[in-house]
């Protein structure tokens, strides 16, 4: 199932669930095309499949910070909430 | 598929950007690393003893070439400055936005 957003803001809460909802199975993927100038990011739990995509300068700086944030995430032992209040 | 110590995958990965940008999609993955083969070995303990549950796998290809690199959280914690440049650095052929920045400066100005 692919779920296209159009805003960031909601893209990246639910983005942010799903992964909490199962973080193993959680994987994300950025695909930038220099050629059409455009940048996608998916999150997927192989059930449900999340996606963003845009052709703004902007949205790189959040693309990349929430990348990080999930990355933080992944590799945290504890406290999850802390990571994410980060937000 | 190139597995690569943390601290060459930065390198690597500019390389890659660099290198076909110009023709092909670029594609970063990231994903939670779990130590498949411990957990076979235990296969009664699901917590415990050694969860392994504090790495990720980052993995970078151009459609040709492939790169990985498992990170733990030190390593994410040094690299992390280095990812975020890295990345919008690149990923610069993206449009801006006028208007957005306009009103920015306004508010700034405020």
């Amino acid at each position: 199932m692919m779920l296209q957003y159009w805003t960031w803001e909601e893209f990246s809460l639910v983005a942010k669930k799903l992964y909490l909802a199962d973080p193993m199975k959680a994987c994300v993927v950025l695909k930038y095309r220099h050629s059409d100038g455009s940048l996608c990011i998916k999150v997927t739990d192989d059930l449900v499949c999340l996606m963003y995509r845009t052709d703004q300068v902007q949205d790189v700086k959040k693309t990349e910070k929430f990348h990080s944030q999930l990355m933080r995430l992944m590799v945290a032992k504890e406290s999850l909430s802390v990571a994410l209040e980060l937000d | 598929m190139v597995l690569l110590e943390s601290e060459q995958f930065p390198t690597e990965l500019t390389r890659l950007f660099q290198k076909r940008w110009l023709l092909s999609s670029a594609y970063v993955t990231l994903k939670k690393y779990d130590d498949q083969t411990k957990r076979i070995r235990k296969k009664g303990t699901v917590e415990g003893f050694e969860p392994s549950d504090n790495k990720c796998l980052l993995k970078a290809t151009d459609g040709k070439k492939k790169i990985n690199t498992v990170m733990s959280s030190k390593e994410v914690n040094k690299f992390q400055m280095v990812y975020s440049n890295l990345l919008t650095a690149n990923m610069d052929g993206l449009k801006k936005r006028e208007e957005k920045s306009k009103s920015k400066k306004s508010k700034a100005a405020q």
